[in-house]
């Protein structure tokens, strides 16, 4: 570690961050620009959430988008039981349900009456399947390659039950036509400033919570497990609890970022929980920097925003996926640390003194035999 | 017994195509611990190389297996040449760059052929059923079988008795002293991909009569191709065979007791349970790890 100064300059960095997102309301008035930048900051909070379980803790999870999508639905649900205009009278059914024949409203669409147990469900409920599926492999000490192919096929198989449960959960279609979320009286409709303050709340917060997590140390043993996960082992530590835990914190950290998109999107859909958004997720978290929450946040902005603000059409889509296909390649092979990282060479160039020549020296010998230096650099295995 | 025959033989259908897409797979990370996120789009360009063959240049699918394995591998090899070489020490890379590579083949074909489903036809000799043992049969089905096995075998002995396959096992083994030996390492991975592209690709040609032809069709062979990899264990090609044979029957029965969706469901939670049970595959191979 380089000490402090390193940390507070990092810290620095990340409050002009935070700051720098609270006050574009100021300047921005256009209700339908806000909503799309309060989407660009959900998609940063969602890549903070698999900056903490990847890049700090070396879990890759291709599966982000089920935490994603289940924190989704809950809020749809409880917003849907509110939609004044029920299709019908039998105990307030949802429309898509009478479609389907359901007579009555099933039992887990019960509590979702609350908007309290709803908010609480939109964590528990990702942070719940997270813990399942985390303590079935990390006790098995499944790492690498294995996680990233459970976590994928995870996705497939949530994907494929909601779209099949066309009964319960609307299907293809997802939950459509839901009411404004009101809380303490403030109504956050999608176009409101008050939801963008809400969106650009959250993420500074998470994100200055997550800095002094990851420099704690509970941060600092993930990051050495991300490193070396036999050496944690051997110093003792319960290595899959820890990476149990931060499996958790990322899917909870998913979850807000879900409940938070069916309020700017209006609606939530399987589509929030396929493998193009999951792709997508990686893909911010390694062109921002996967070891950096605030890159990681930056990565999902600056790529979703210059889509956003580039065109919108079908066309212009598929060239772009093709072109953040080939960006992508080029961050893996050339950028592991993604581009927050050239942040950090353009600061030592200017200070060449920095780091003495025996840090260096210690740096090097450390990359070469695997190890990692600082708590930058990132494990590749 | 008409019902236990006939279920078997749906079985045996669905674990031919697993086989045929897992082979590749099995193949490249067996032997290069490469996982190739890609191989989905890679059987991808095997369906859509034959339809393009079929509606423009007239050949038929039959004739045109070998140009599929031909051009597919060739994918392959430009991929593993530029791309893959430069990340086998940093094999969780190699998940991100090869899921890059899917997405640019994935988008470059919606843009050169169009989003819309495609349609390639069966040979005329194998559309009529068949009477076997006194079942009908679809002729097709059969075939794609017996392809299958032939292939397998194709790979059995590409693997185990030739000169190439020598190297290969020799590189799996350890690749450093395989090099002291004067293994010429990278052309022998670079060819292995190629293989496995080319028989993901004659994949793709042989199932596409049977599904429609989309651009994202391969996410969803990639998965099932991975699991049934993983299943049987590693660098285990009877393994592969035997949890591709497994995985068809199981999915076979699931989707006759209850729907597809839940068979795939059901299937996929197993394998994810046997993998924590038995994180080296069900015929792990014993290989001394480098």
């Amino acid at each position: 570690m380089r000490g402090n100064g390193r940390i507070k300059r990092t810290l620095l960095g990340y409050i002009v961050f935070c700051i720098a997102i609270l006050i574009v309301p100021i300047f921005i008035s256009d209700a339908y620009l806000l909503n799309k930048f309060a989407r660009y900051l959900v998609f940063g909070l969602l890549s903070v959430a698999l900056s903490l379980s990847w890049g700090y803790a070396g879990i890759l999870n291709l599966g982000q988008a089920v935490s994603f999508g289940l924190g989704s639905y809950c809020m749809a649900m409880a917003l849907k039981l509110r939609t004044i205009p029920i299709q019908t009278g039998a105990g307030g059914l949802p429309d898509f349900m009478v479609w389907n024949n359901v007579q009555t409203l099933p039992w887990f669409w019960e509590p979702f009456h609350s908007y309290a147990f709803a908010l609480f469900a939109g964590i528990a409920v990702p942070v719940a399947v997270a813990f399942l599926i985390g303590w079935f492999i990390f006790r098995a000490r499944v790492s690498g390659v294995y996680v990233a192919i459970i976590t994928l096929a995870m996705l497939v198989v949530i994907n494929l039950l909601i779209i099949d449960q066309q009964r319960f959960t609307g299907g293809f279609n997802g939950i459509t036509d839901l009411t404004t979320f009101e809380l303490f009286g403030v109504q956050f409709d999608a176009y409101s400033t008050a939801l963008y303050y809400l969106a650009a709340i959250i993420l500074s917060l998470t994100l200055l919570l997550g800095f002094a997590f990851i420099n704690s140390k509970t941060g600092l043993i993930l990051q050495a497990i991300r490193d070396d996960e036999t050496r944690v082992w051997y110093f003792g530590y319960d290595v899959a609890n820890y990476q149990n835990f931060i499996f958790c914190v990322s899917a909870a950290v998913a979850g807000v970022a879900g409940m938070l998109y069916t309020l700017v999107m209006e609606f939530a859909s399987p589509t929030f929980l396929a493998v193009p958004i999951s792709l997508s997720i990686v893909i911010w978290c390694a062109v921002g920097g996967r070891a950096s929450l605030v890159g990681a946040a930056l990565g999902a902005i600056v790529v979703t925003g210059v889509q956003g603000s580039l065109s919108d059409t079908q066309a212009f889509l598929d060239t772009w996926m093709l072109i953040m296909g080939a960006l992508f390649i080029v961050i893996v092979l050339f950028l592991p640390n993604g581009l927050i990282s050239m942040l950090e060479l353009i600061w030592r160039k200017k200070r060449p003194l920095q780091g003495s020549a025996s840090a260096r020296l210690v740096a090097s010998r450390a990359s070469r035999t695997g190890q990692a230096t600082g708590h930058r650099a990132v494990s590749s295995r | 017994m008409i019902d236990i025959v006939s279920q078997i033989s749906v079985g045996l259908s669905i674990a031919s195509i697993l086989l045929l897409i897992a082979l590749g797979l099995a193949i490249i990370y067996g032997t290069m611990g490469v996982i190739n996120l890609a191989h989905g789009e890679f059987v991808m360009l095997g369906a859509y190389a034959v339809w393009f063959l079929q509606t423009y240049l007239g050949i038929g699918l039959l004739a045109g297996l070998i140009l599929v394995f031909i051009l597919i591998g060739l994918v392959g090899w430009v991929v593993e040449r530029s791309l893959i070489r430069h990340l086998y020490n940093r094999p969780l890379d190699t998940i991100l760059a090869t899921w890059g590579v899917g997405v640019i083949l994935q988008q470059g074909v919606r843009l050169a052929a169009g989003a819309e489903l495609r349609y390639v036809k069966m040979p005329d000799i194998l559309t009529n059923p068949v009477t076997f043992l006194g079942y009908d049969e679809s002729a097709y089905r059969i075939f794609i079988f017996v392809v299958a096995v032939a292939l397998l075998l194709v790979t059995y002995i590409l693997v185990f008795r030739t000169e190439f396959g020598l190297q290969l096992r020799a590189i799996t083994q350890n690749r450093d002293i395989a090099r002291c030996f004067g293994v010429n390492a990278g052309r022998i991975y670079s060819l292995t991909f190629a293989y496995g592209a080319g028989l993901a690709g004659l994949a793709g040609a042989l199932v596409s009569p049977l599904k429609s032809v989309s651009p994202d069709m391969g996410t969803n062979y990639v998965v099932d191709a991975f699991l049934v990899v993983v299943a049987g264990g590693v660098q285990s090609l009877l393994g592969t065979v035997a949890s591709s044979y497994l995985i068809g029957q199981a999915s076979g029965v699931l989707a006759f007791l209850s729907d597809d969706t839940m068979a795939k469901a059901i299937v996929f939670l197993s394998v994810v349970v046997l993998i924590r049970l038995f994180p080296q595959g069900l015929f792990a191979m014993r290989v001394r790890r480098s």
